[in-house]
C-alpha cells in the first residue's frame, strides 16, 4: 500500500514538474512576445513623436506665410476680423403679438461685381 | 517509550528542519525566478529615450521636445584596420577622422566614443559599413520646432538633456520628472503671437539697422507673458553661434535707461499726489537749468504747454517741472512701491538687478522723471507699468499659462489708473505715438526715445534707444505690448530720424493689428471703415 502510494506520489511530483515547466515555457514565450509588442509601440510612440514634432515644424506660423507670401497672399488685414457686437440689430419696431414676418432684420448687402479678381481678394485674405 | 530524545537525536531533528527550511526557500525562489519574473527582454523595451517633458505653447503647440537619438561607441580592440575603421566611420557620421584615429590608437580606453546623438540616417549609414564592435546607446536630443523664433525664451538644453537658459532651465523641476509618460509642461506663451511679434520686430530692426531689438506682450490680468522676443537671437538647433548670434535675453536680462516711457510713472505719481492738474499750463522755453546743469527737450517744443501735452509731446523739461513738486524722496518711494527698484522674478532664470543713484538728489530727480540716470529690464518695466493701466493693481509677470485673474495688492488708486489710461490715448491720438494707432483697437501708449550711455559714462552723441508702450483696447486694457529698438538709424522715410514715435511707435501698431484679431480683442472700427478694409 505504501509502496503505491509512493509510485502516486512521485508520479503526481513529476506530472506537476512537467506541468509547471510547461506553464513557465508559455510564460516565458509570452513575455518575449509581450516585450517585442513593448518595443513596437516604444517605436511607434517615438515615430509619432518624431511625427508631430515635423508637423509643428512644417505647419508653425514662420512656414505658413513663407508659403502665403510664395502664393501671393499677403498679411489679412485686422479690420476684416469684426466683433458680434457689430452685427445688425433687429429692428426696432415692436412685433405687437404679430406674426414673425413683420420682424425686417436685413444684413447690408454688397451688390456682386462681375469684375475678376484676384483669387486673395475673394477668400477675403 | 516515553523516552526524552537524546541529544544526538535532537540536533539529528535540528538539522533535519533546517535542511528542509534551506529547501523550502530555494523551491520558492525557483518558483519565483521561473513564474514570477520574466526574462524575454523586457527590460530593453521599458527603456524609453524620452527623458524630457514637451514644452509646450498655451494651445498646445510643440515648443521643444526630446527626439530619439543614439550615442556611437566603439571597441577598437576588435577591428581588423583601425585606420580604415576611423575613415569610415569618420565620414558616415561627420566626425573627426584624426580624433578617432588617436583615440583607437590608445589602448588605455577600450571604449571609444564616435559620435553622440546620431540621427537615424547616420545610424543607417554606420550600420552599413558592416564594422565589429560598435555599440549603440539610445539617447535624446532636443528639438526646437520654432527655431529662432522664441530663442531666448525657450532656452536651451547641454548634450546630457540638463537646462542651461530660458524655460529649458527655469522649469528644470517639471521637465525632468521620472515618469515614463511625463505632462507636457504648458507655458503662456502664444506660438502665434510671438511669431508675428519676433517676424515685425526683425522686420523694423532691419528697417533702422538697430543694433538690438525686442518687444513683450502682457495679460495685464494673468500676469501671463504672451510672447517675448529678443533680438540677435540663435538657432537653439544648432550648437554654434554665428556671426552676431547672441544667446542673451535683452528683456529680463539687460537694464537700459528707457527714457520718455518712464514718464509714465511720474505723471501717476503726480494725479496720485494731486500735484497737478492736467489743464495746468507749464513754460517749456529753451532750457531748464538746475544748478550746473541745463535739462534740455530731444525735440522742439512750444514756449508754453498744458500737463497733458507735456506727456502728450513728451517734454523733458515739463516733466522734470512735475517731478520737482514732489521731490526725491516721494519719487524714490513711489518708485519703489511700484517695484522698480528690485528685480523681477519670473520663472525665467534671467533677470538683472535695476541701477539707480545712491545720491537722489534735485538733478536726479528731474532726470529720472524722464527716464534718464535709472536703468531697468524691459520685463521689470512692463510688470510695473501693468499695474498703472490694470485698475492699478500689484501684478507679478508668470510663464506659466493660468487663466485665474492674478492682479494683487493696490498699488494705485483704480481712479488713477483710469486717468492714465485716457492720458495714454490721449498720446496716440494727439501727441508723438501717433503712428502706432490702429483703428478699432483704441490703443493707448507711450513713447521713449532715450540717449544711450557710452564706455566712459557719457551720452553717445546722436544714439539713441527708442521704445513704445503700448495698452489695447485702452478703455479696459487686456494686454500690453512694449517694444524696444537699440540704437536705430534714421531713414530717408522718416526725414533721417529715428526718435520712438518714427520707429517703435508705428512697429508697436503694426503688431497690435496683427495680435488683436489673434487675442479675441473686439475691433469697434465703424461698419464703414470694415467694409473698406475688405475692399
Amino acid at each position: 500500500m505504501i509502496r503505491v502510494l509512493n509510485f502516486f506520489c512521485v508520479a503526481l511530483m513529476g506530472l506537476s514538474i512537467l506541468g509547471l515547466y510547461h506553464v513557465s515555457e508559455r510564460t516565458r514565450v509570452a513575455e518575449m512576445q509581450l516585450a517585442k509588442v513593448d518595443r513596437q509601440i516604444t517605436d511607434t510612440k517615438s515615430g509619432i513623436g518624431v511625427l508631430q514634432t515635423e508637423w509643428a515644424r512644417v505647419a508653425g506660423p514662420a512656414r505658413i506665410q513663407e508659403l502665403a507670401q510664395r502664393g501671393g497672399m499677403s498679411d489679412t488685414s485686422s479690420v476684416e476680423l469684426s466683433s458680434f457686437n457689430l452685427l445688425p440689430h433687429r429692428a426696432d419696431a415692436p412685433l405687437n403679438n404679430s406674426s414673425v414676418r413683420n420682424a425686417n432684420a436685413e444684413a447690408p448687402m454688397v451688390q456682386p461685381t462681375l469684375t475678376p479678381q484676384p483669387i486673395s481678394v475673394r477668400t477675403g485674405f | 517509550m516515553g523516552e526524552k530524545p537524546g541529544i544526538f537525536q535532537r540536533r539529528i531533528v535540528i538539522g533535519a528542519v533546517f535542511c528542509v527550511a534551506a529547501f523550502t526557500l530555494v523551491g520558492i525562489r525557483l518558483v519565483d525566478v521561473t513564474l514570477m519574473r520574466g526574462h524575454g527582454g523586457k527590460g530593453l523595451a521599458d527603456h524609453t529615450v524620452i527623458a524630457r517633458a514637451d514644452l509646450v505653447d498655451r494651445n498646445g503647440e510643440l515648443l521643444a521636445r526630446d527626439l530619439p537619438v543614439q550615442d556611437l561607441y566603439a571597441r577598437p580592440h576588435v577591428f581588423w584596420d583601425k585606420d580604415q575603421a576611423a575613415h569610415d566611420l569618420a565620414k558616415a557620421t561627420g566626425g573627426d577622422e584624426k580624433r578617432l584615429r588617436e583615440s583607437f590608437d590608445n589602448t588605455k580606453h577600450p571604449y571609444v566614443l564616435i559620435a553622440r546623438q546620431i540621427t537615424p540616417d547616420t545610424g543607417d549609414k554606420v550600420m552599413h559599413l558592416g564594422l565589429p564592435g560598435l555599440e549603440f546607446e539610445p539617447s535624446a536630443k532636443r528639438y526646437y520646432p520654432g527655431g529662432r523664433i522664441a530663442a531666448q525664451l525657450v532656452g536651451v538644453t547641454d548634450p546630457d538633456n540638463n537646462g542651461l537658459s530660458g524655460l529649458e532651465l527655469g522649469f528644470e523641476d517639471r521637465l525632468r520628472t521620472e515618469s515614463d509618460a511625463p505632462e507636457p509642461v504648458v507655458t503662456s506663451i502664444d506660438s502665434r503671437v510671438q511669431y508675428i511679434l519676433s517676424h515685425e520686430v526683425e522686420d523694423q530692426r532691419e528697417t533702422f539697422s538697430a543694433r538690438a531689438a525686442g518687444g513683450v506682450v502682457m495679460d495685464v490680468r494673468t500676469g501671463e507673458i504672451i510672447a517675448m522676443v529678443s533680438l540677435p537671437d540663435f538657432d537653439p538647433n544648432g550648437r554654434d553661434l554665428k556671426g552676431s548670434d547672441s544667446t542673451r535675453n535683452i528683456m529680463a536680462q539687460d537694464v537700459y535707461e528707457l527714457g520718455s516711457v518712464f514718464k509714465i510713472f511720474t505723471f501717476t505719481q503726480a494725479m496720485e499726489d494731486h500735484t497737478v492738474n492736467l489743464d495746468e499750463i507749464f513754460t517749456i522755453g529753451q532750457g531748464y537749468k538746475i544748478g550746473k546743469f541745463t535739462i534740455h527737450e530731444a525735440e522742439h517744443m512750444p514756449a508754453t504747454l498744458s500737463a497733458r501735452d507735456i506727456l502728450a509731446q513728451s517734454s523733458n523739461i515739463g516733466t522734470a517741472q512735475i517731478a520737482l513738486r514732489d521731490g526725491g524722496v516721494k519719487q524714490r518711494k513711489f518708485l519703489e512701491h511700484m517695484g522698480l527698484l528690485t528685480p523681477v522674478r519670473t520663472e525665467l532664470p534671467e533677470h538683472a538687478r535695476p541701477l539707480y543713484p545712491a545720491n537722489w538728489g534735485t538733478i536726479e530727480t528731474a532726470t529720472i522723471a524722464f527716464g534718464q540716470g535709472i536703468s531697468v529690464s524691459p520685463l521689470r518695466f512692463v510688470a510695473s507699468a501693468a499695474s498703472v493701466v490694470n485698475g492699478g493693481r500689484e501684478i507679478s509677470p508668470t510663464f506659466i499659462k493660468t487663466d485665474a485673474d492674478r492682479r494683487g495688492a493696490q498699488l494705485i488708486p483704480a481712479q488713477t489708473s483710469e486717468t492714465m489710461r485716457g492720458l495714454l490715448r490721449y498720446v496716440v491720438t494727439n501727441g508723438t505715438g501717433k503712428n502706432a494707432n490702429v483703428e478699432g483697437y483704441d490703443v493707448g501708449g507711450k513713447t521713449g526715445s532715450a540717449q544711450v550711455p557710452g564706455p566712459g559714462g557719457r551720452y553717445i552723441p546722436h544714439a539713441l534707444r527708442t521704445s513704445f508702450f503700448a495698452a489695447f483696447p485702452v478703455e479696459d486694457p487686456r494686454y500690453i505690448l512694449f517694444v524696444l529698438l537699440d540704437q536705430p538709424h534714421g531713414i530717408k522715410a522718416t526725414g533721417g530720424f529715428a526718435l520712438a514715435g518714427q520707429t517703435a511707435a508705428p512697429l508697436a501698431g503694426r503688431v497690435i493689428a496683427r495680435i488683436a484679431p489673434l487675442l479675441g480683442v473686439p475691433n469697434q472700427a465703424p461698419p464703414a471703415i470694415l467694409a473698406d478694409g475688405n475692399s
